[in-house]
């Protein structure tokens, strides 16, 4: 209901205020994503419309761009060194309040200076140059040097993209018609479970024109959320329910085919 | 098809989970084995976290476990006063097994620890099989019989605290199978096994049992100790997944029964000697990804905050 007046809303800004040439109307196909015990990934469906007044034409420089940035969360990565011959684990950094998904998408590739500018995105590498390392809650651990520095951030975003968590693209956004778009966002079913940002921002002439965001949670449901909080809430007595489980299937299995060999 | 699972937080596919489970039960059932030592590894390969894949394989080993005990129990070969005596040991080694457990998860070397246990635990496993099935090959070729000792006499005899098991015919000290026992557990809780492979060679060798009463006795013992495993996991690690359970308990069991009725039919010494080659090939994956210089050399852990 709140979509449908925002849309209303827009598309009277559109027609009242002849002085917005495009206006930006949005919507989604889901507010939430449940994690059922089906749950394999989803396709998130963002679509919307440049509305603009009919009387003059879109202007071509206009593009559309997409993010979504997931659930934050503290993450330790570490590096494997080699050690007699062996690969193990030594330096660790722990990064904290990094996004657990994040996802930009645009209609043309934007340009380093235009996102820097905006403050938007994370993942392209030249943008790991001038990183404000102040600005990241990290503790560093025996990570000493600027140069060592930057391999971790860029190991962090890396193995993220690896994961299928962090993806940034510019060829997604199916424009149809000229005036509406339609993106498919691909949900891994590893994602974070969370409250997700989906930001849109229609820019005109490397400036962001509009700007209209909402958010869609990640859930668990049914079984899986009964029983993954069963298990936080009653750890014992998830143990001894899972025991008895097993107990009852392994004492049947025993007793049936016993049966079956006698015949 | 695919099955979300809760605790691991991952999808996995319905039919490898279960064929995963049949061909373990299976292997598991033919040789008198838990299986757990090929369970914890081959989830591991599937991509299940290995805090998740050494705890939930402790809770299917339950099944198994009790599904073998029955039969045993049914004709008088368990000694439960010896199984009891190896619990007492195995409790505390159980605990403190999930307590270095939790301490390796902390600093991020579990996955390093897991793989060289298991490397050492596999390949000790697959050649012992390979180099007594291929005897047994030899001798039988060569049409010999192979005689036993029935009975061995050691340094176990001497301590003090002895103690009379009735059913094994044993007159001995508590404290080797309370160390054995011990041993057990800290390997049980760290590696998510039974770990009958080291508690019957030990039983016999070490404590002198007979060998018809060894197997009963351990898969009696197992069942408590990875009982007791499955709770500490459940209560401080959080890595038990019922559901990765369910469908392994199920399929094993059935596999198990299966594996059985195969056991009777075939010739065992060649299954074994494929089941060594099977053995030391997870052994040989395992020590190339320790040795080789992996693709991507920083691995990605997120610390969850547990609520």
């Amino acid at each position: 209901m709140i979509r449908q007046l925002i849309i209303l809303f827009y598309i009277l800004i559109g027609v009242l205020m002849p002085s917005v040439s495009i206006a930006l109307v949005i919507g989604s196909d889901q507010e939430e994503i449940y994690i059922d015990a089906n749950f394999s990934g989803e396709e998130l469906l963002v679509f919307g419309a440049f509305y603009s007044d009919p009387s003059q034409s879109r202007d071509s420089k206009s593009d559309i761009l997409i993010e979504v940035v997931g659930p934050l969360e503290d993450v330790a990565l570490r590096k494997k060194d080699s050690y007699f011959g062996f690969w193990l684990n030594s330096k660790s950094v722990t990064f904290r309040d990094v996004p657990g998904f994040y996802y930009l998408s645009s209609t043309s590739e934007l340009t380093n200076e235009f996102l820097v500018n905006n403050q938007i995105g994370l993942l392209e590498k030249e943008k790991s140059e001038m990183i404000d390392w102040s600005s990241l809650t990290t503790d560093w651990g025996s990570v000493v040097n600027e140069k060592e520095k930057k391999e971790f951030y860029n190991a962090l975003i890396r193995t993220k993209q690896n994961d299928s968590l962090y993806k940034q693209v510019s060829d997604e956004i199916e424009i149809i018609d000229g005036n509406l778009f339609r993106s498919y966002i691909d949900i891994p079913n590893t994602v974070p479970v969370g409250e997700y940002n989906v930001n849109l921002h229609l820019i005109i002439d490397n400036e962001v024109s509009q700007e209209y965001s909402y958010n869609f949670v990640v859930t668990r449901v049914g079984i899986e959320e009964a029983i993954y909080s069963f298990s936080k809430n009653y750890p014992f007595f998830y143990g001894l329910i899972s025991l008895i489980i097993a107990i009852i299937i392994g004492w049947s299995g025993a007793e049936i085919f016993k049966r079956f060999r006698k015949i | 098809m695919s099955i979300y699972l809760p605790i691991a937080e991952l999808s996995v596919n319905i039919f490898l989970l279960l064929s995963l489970g049949g061909v373990v039960g299976f292997l598991s059932g033919m040789f008198g084995l838990g299986g757990g030592f090929l369970m914890t590894p081959l989830l591991i390969f599937i991509g299940i976290p290995t805090n998740v894949a050494v705890a939930t394989s402790a809770n299917q080993i339950v099944a198994s476990s009790i599904s073998g005990t029955l039969g045993h129990w049914r004709q008088g070969l368990v000694d439960f006063k010896m199984g009891g005596v190896l619990l007492i040991g195995a409790f505390f080694g159980s605990i403190l097994g999930v307590w270095i457990f939790s301490k390796l998860v902390a600093i991020g070397q579990i996955d390093t620890v897991i793989s060289i246990l298991y490397f050492a635990l596999l390949t000790g496993i697959g050649l012992s099989m390979l180099i007594e099935s291929s005897k047994v090959i030899r001798d039988r070729i060569r049409r010999k019989s192979v005689k036993q000792k029935i009975h061995y006499h050691n340094w176990a005899h001497r301590l003090p605290f002895k103690v009379r098991f009735y059913k094994s015919k044993l007159y001995i000290s508590v404290i080797p199978p309370i160390i054995i026992g011990f041993v057990i557990g800290i390997l049980s809780a760290t590696m998510g096994i039974g770990g009958a492979f080291i508690l019957i060679p030990a039983m016999i060798y070490f404590l002198g049992m007979p060998t018809s009463k060894v197997i009963g006795t351990s898969l009696f013992q197992i069942i408590f100790i990875t009982a007791l495993v499955t709770i500490l996991h459940a209560t401080t690690t959080f890595a038990v997944d019922a559901v990765l359970a369910f469908f392994l308990i199920l399929s094993s069991v059935i596999g198990a029964q299966v594996g059985v009725l195969a056991a009777n039919k075939l010739r065992g010494e060649e299954i074994r000697a494929l089941l060594a080659i099977i053995v030391l090939g997870v052994a040989t994956k395992i020590a190339l990804d320790l040795l080789v210089e992996p693709n991507e050399i920083f691995n990605l852990s997120v610390i969850r905050l547990v609520f």
